[in-house]
This record gives C-alpha cells, structure tokens and sequence, in this order.
C-alpha cells in the first residue's frame, strides 16, 4: 500500500515538475519566437549603422516587453493547466515579478523610438511623440495605453507598499486590460513587423486572442457559470470562538465541484455593504458533496461583516484555486505548521483520504488556547490519522526570531525536535506573512528540501 | 528548471533564432551599401510611354528608385533630366477630356521617403499610374511599397480617383501616392 502511494505520488510530482518545464520553455520559445520575427524581416539592419541601432534596440524591447506582458496575463489568467503546475500563488508571485521588467521595457520601447525616430526625421523625442501622434496610425492610442500602464504598475507598488484595500487595487488592475487594448492596434499598423499578409501577424494576432480568450474564459464565463449552476446559500454560521465563525454554505450538484481540501475560493457575499468585495478564504473542511465551509476570522477590513452574516445569503465565487493540496505532495510524509486562523487548510488537508495512519505531523500555535481554532475537529482528525500533534502556545520569546512560543523555545524545541522525520516529509506552513517566513527559513536550515516546503501566507 | 529541460529550452531558442536571422539574411544582405540594390523595378507595370525616368538627386543605394517603367533595372541613376517625363505635359485641356499623356506627380515627403506618381491617360481616362518613387527608409519600406503599390493602383484604375482607401499596412505609402497621384490629376485638370 504504502509502495503504491509514494509510486502515485512520487509520479504526480514528475508529472508536475515536466510540466514547469515545458510551461518555461515556452517561455524561452516565445521570446525567441519575436526575435526571430524581427531578425526574419531583416532586423539585423539595425545594428549595421550607429544611426538605426537606438531604433533597432527600441523595436527589440517592444517585442519583448509586450511577449512577456502576454506572460503575466496569462501567469494571473487563472488557467488551470498553469495554476495545477505552479500553484496559484507562484504564478501570481511570477506574474509581480514580470511587472517591473515589462514596465521598463515598454518605456524603452517608447523612448529609444522617439529619439531613433527623432534623429531621422530631426525632431527632438518630445516635437517627435506629437509628430508621432499625429501623422502616425493608431498612435495616441499607444501613448494612452503607456500612461495606464505606467499608472497600473506604479499604484501596484504604492498599494503593495501602503496595503490600499484590495478593491482599489482590482480596480486599478481592470486598466492594465485597457492599457493592453489601447496598445494593439498600433502594432498592427504602425508597427510593420506584423503587416498584412505576413505570418508574423497571424502568430501575433493569435497570441493576443488566445490570452484575451483564456482570461475572459477562466476569469469571467467558468466562475460566473460555476456560480449560477451551484447557486450557494449560506446554510449555518457557527460561532467558533471570539470573532471567528464558520459559514457553511449549501448549493445545487456539489458533488460536481472539483475541489480539494486546501484549496480557496474568491468568495463574494450578495449582502449589503459585502457584495462589492471578494474575499479569499480556504476552504475549513475537505468538500463532502453537499456542502463548502469556511471558517473566517475578523482581520479588520470588511471581513468583519462576515460574523453577521445571515443564513440565506446568496454566494457567488471563483474557484477553487491553488495547489496547498495534496495536489503538491511530493512524499508519502507530511507535516503540517498552523497559526491561528491558518488552521483552516490544515484542517482541511487532515480529511485527505490519501493521507495514511502514522505518515502526519500536525504542529498547531495559538497565542492562547482560544486560538486554537477548530479544535475538537482537528483533535479527532488527528486521533484518527494516528498522526503526531503538537500544540504551542503562548507568546513568542522576545528579541528572537523565531515562531515558536517562549515557552517551547526556552525547552529547547525545535522543528527537528517536533517532526523528526521532517527531512523527508512534504511540510504544508499557513499562518500570517512574517510568522510563515521564520517556519519556511526553520525548514530549510533543517534541510528540507525546496520542493518539499509548501507555505500559505496570510495578512492581517 | 531541471537541466535537461534547460539545454532544451536553450537549444530551441537558438535554433529559432538561426530560423530567424535565416529568413532575414537577404533583406540584411539587400539594405548593405555594398551589395547589390534590391530590385525593386517591378512594382510599375512595364508598357506604358514613360521610358527612363528616373528620380532626381538620390545617389545613395539605389533602393530608391522603385520603379521606371521600361526596367532600367533600377541602378539608382542619378536623373539627367530633373523632372521632366518623356511626353512633355500637354497643357491642361480646358474643361473637356483631358489630353492623352503623362501627367507628373508632385512629390510628397513621408516618414519612409518620398513618393513620387505619374498618371498616364489615354481617351480621357487614367489608363495608369506610374510609380516614379516609393518609400523606401527602412528595412521593411521597400517590401511594403513593392506589395501595396500594385493594389493601390488596380484601386484608382477601376474607381478613376485617387480618392480610394488606405491599403492596411502601408499607411504612408497609401497617403503618399494617392497625394502625389492627386496632384498630377491636378495638374491634367481631371476632375473625375
């Protein structure tokens, strides 16, 4: 049995890490795909006089800058073949990542052209980007879809930086859109690497439609489809300590739902003063065919709304998404590190019929013993998983950095003290951001290898 | 990444690219000073009275010339003579049909060169249009003048205007010609 399920596991994590290497590649190809494209229309040309070589590098930066543009779309588009590969949060992590590096690139693509353009029709770069505007087709819409880009990254970073509530932010976000509408249509008329009769224009012209296609069918049709067809109620809220509660939900075909025990949904209340947000929660109990939970913390914002909700509520959602799953199982071992609210997906995870007697490590941390939400569940799960369960708490100790409470820091526990055999288990971590970095850098250092630390972060 | 899969992705793209510079070799070839200018005379139909004419004062590679009608295979002559058609323009005829003849365009300065276009009538109506110059600045001019030029003209041939759409793709182009088209028309008193 237990050769069987690390054979079975040990084949999905391959399967998932050739996938990474083909979705990366394809990467590599598409960026290779537009130089190509340039080189083929005699781009070298460019480069062969000092003149044309600041246009050259200008054309060079656009193709790339709008090929990986297309790459972030699609990292957030919610595509399921990408999300199952790298998981819904790496994709978006990758998806921030691209921002900067596409922003830079597409304002050199501006700027080397107006000056490349400048120098041959002997304009200065500003006199240039008017005579561009007007004499040139479909350019003032590029200049418009510079200035949003321009104003989506840089909100990102203030948001990100300042913690603007996450509405502003999507909202912010529906310009990128707007700015990737407004840039096409120059590319396809002024920019004469894509003329008419070309096959550079078909490949273009497919890729933008396949995005634009695979975000308004992931992030739009499925969800709005999955919504109407389950069409969720609140059935119970149950207060499960001070300002937490659980709300189950109960819907048509449930049992039609493809989700897993870890995985969250975007949840969006149709309550007053709740239905305009979406809320991310996981799921607190693995989905049993006729009903969701979520269990739900008050974290300030509006999520405190949420205590009060009424049995009755219509939900609608996106989702399930990301793989803190056992969809990441990379061993037949796992060990599993909540705080606080974190328990919820470890909860969940518990339920995991693949699970097996003696192969779970569950180490719950509260800093009472209130915090330990959902406990009678989580006990009775790990008694019948025979698996070893470890409460902390308490405070941390202060002046150190660590995520244990004083009081198991000062005995001497450690990760390897509390999971033994951690080195070759998978650890599945949520908790709050900073709590959450100190387990992942504990992992580590106890040699846990990469592919092995799955870590779900959380704000307050 | 694992390393397999790296070489792979490397490998690939490399080999995408050689396609690519491949493909773009002969166009890098054509635009060097040295080499030989890209033929660039077949885009004006051949037959029409409008033998060596060549345009005025560009030396350079001799890409410009995009089209004297009797195939002078386009060496970029410097023009002897500076703006004058063989068939010396007849007077506009007043009111009536318009002489038969070749009527010179003016030429238009756009972001990818000049364009410069004769109208050529016989019976009164435009029986061809001569393209003396196309854009020819930058890599992809020459190409987009040689592909939109012939539609451009089959276009004012059937609506006898130069008063025709834009040929997608070849925005200055279309602009040029149809402008300097104009102007010969213009100048052959047509109106149309």
């Amino acid at each position: 049995m237990t050769t069987i399920d690390a054979t079975r596991i040990k084949r999905q994590h391959t399967s998932r890490l050739r996938r990474g290497d083909l979705l990366s590649t394809l990467v590599y190809f598409s960026v290779a795909i537009v130089l190509a494209i340039f080189l083929a229309d005699g781009g070298a040309v460019y480069f062969t006089n000092i003149r044309d070589v600041t246009t050259g590098i200008g054309i060079v930066a656009g193709l790339i800058g709008s090929d990986l543009l297309l790459v972030m779309l699609l990292l957030a588009a919610r595509v399921p073949y990408i999300d199952r590969t790298f998981g819904h949060d790496t994709a978006l992590a990758q998806h921030r990542k691209l921002g900067k590096p596409v922003l830079y690139l597409i304002l050199a693509h501006m700027g080397l052209l107006l000056i490349g353009y400048g120098i041959s029709s002997g304009f200065n770069p500003i006199d240039e980007a008017f005579n561009m505007i007007n004499t040139m087709e479909h350019m003032w819409l590029a200049f418009i879809g510079m200035a949003l880009m321009i104003i989506v990254v840089v909100t990102s970073l203030v948001i990100v930086r300042k913690k603007l509530p996450y509405q502003f932010w999507y909202l912010v976000h529906l310009l990128s859109y707007g700015a990737v509408l407004a840039a096409l249509p120059h590319q396809f008329s002024t920019g004469m690497l894509f003329a008419d009769g070309t096959w550079a224009r078909y490949y273009w012209m497919l890729f933008y439609v396949g995005t634009l296609a695979a975000i308004t069918i992931f992030r739009v049709i499925i969800p709005v489809a999955l919504s109407l067809k389950h069409s969720l109620v609140v059935s119970e809220v149950r207060v499960e300590a001070p300002g937490v509660v659980s709300i189950t939900m109960t819907g048509r075909r449930l049992h039609e739902l493809k989700g897993k025990g870890g995985q969250f949904i975007n949840w969006r209340f149709w309550a007053p003063k709740l239905w305009w947000v979406s809320h991310p929660f996981s799921l607190s109990a693995a989905p049993d065919g006729k009903s969701l939970r979520i269990t739900v913390r008050d974290l300030g914002d509006t999520s405190h709304r949420l205590l009060t909700i009424a049995p009755g509520t219509k939900v609608s959602f996106e989702g399930p998404y990301g793989i803190f799953s056992d969809a990441a199982r990379t061993t037949t071992k796992a060990v599993f590190i909540a705080a606080g609210v974190g328990i919820t997906p470890i909860r969940a995870m518990l339920e995991d019929p693949q699970l097996k007697a003696n192969d779970a490590t569950v180490i719950l941390r509260g800093t009472t013993e209130q915090e330990i939400f959902l406990w009678q569940e989580t006990y009775d799960l790990c008694v019948a998983k025979h698996a070893s369960l470890r409460v902390l708490v308490g405070k941390r100790p202060r002046g150190v950095a660590t995520w244990l409470s004083a009081e198991a820091y000062s005995g001497g526990e450690r990760l390897s003290t509390l999971a033994p055999d951690i080195k070759n288990s998978d650890v599945f971590i949520c908790g709050p951001m900073q709590w959450t970095d100190l387990v992942v850098r504990d992992a580590k250092r106890a040699g846990v290898p990469d592919h092995q630390i799955h870590a779900e972060r959380f704000e307050f | 990444m694992r390393a397999r899969s790296a070489f792979f992705a490397g490998a690939g793209s490399v080999a995408i690219l050689a396609i690519g510079w491949q493909a773009g070799v002969g166009s890098l070839m054509s635009a060097l000073p040295t080499s030989a200018p890209a033929a660039s005379g077949t885009n004006a139909p051949a037959g029409t009275a409008n033998s060596g004419t060549a345009n005025s004062g560009t030396a350079n590679s001799g890409t410009a010339t995009a089209g004297s009608a009797a195939g002078t295979g386009s060496t970029g002559t410097t023009s002897n003579t500076s703006n004058s058609p063989s068939a010396a323009a007849p007077a506009p005829a007043a009111g009536g049909a318009v002489a038969d003849g070749t009527y010179n365009g003016q030429t238009f300065n756009t972001r990818y060169g000049t364009v410069q276009v004769n109208a050529v009538f016989a019976g009164g109506k435009i029986t061809d249009v001569v393209a003396v110059k196309l854009t020819d600045q930058g890599r992809q001019s020459v190409s987009i003048s040689n592909q939109a030029a012939p539609m451009i003209r089959r276009e004012v041939l059937s609506a006898q205007s130069a008063k025709v759409s834009n040929i997608g793709g070849a925005t200055y182009t279309s602009q040029g010609y149809l402008a300097s088209l104009q102007s010969a028309l213009d100048a052959a008193g047509f109106t149309g």
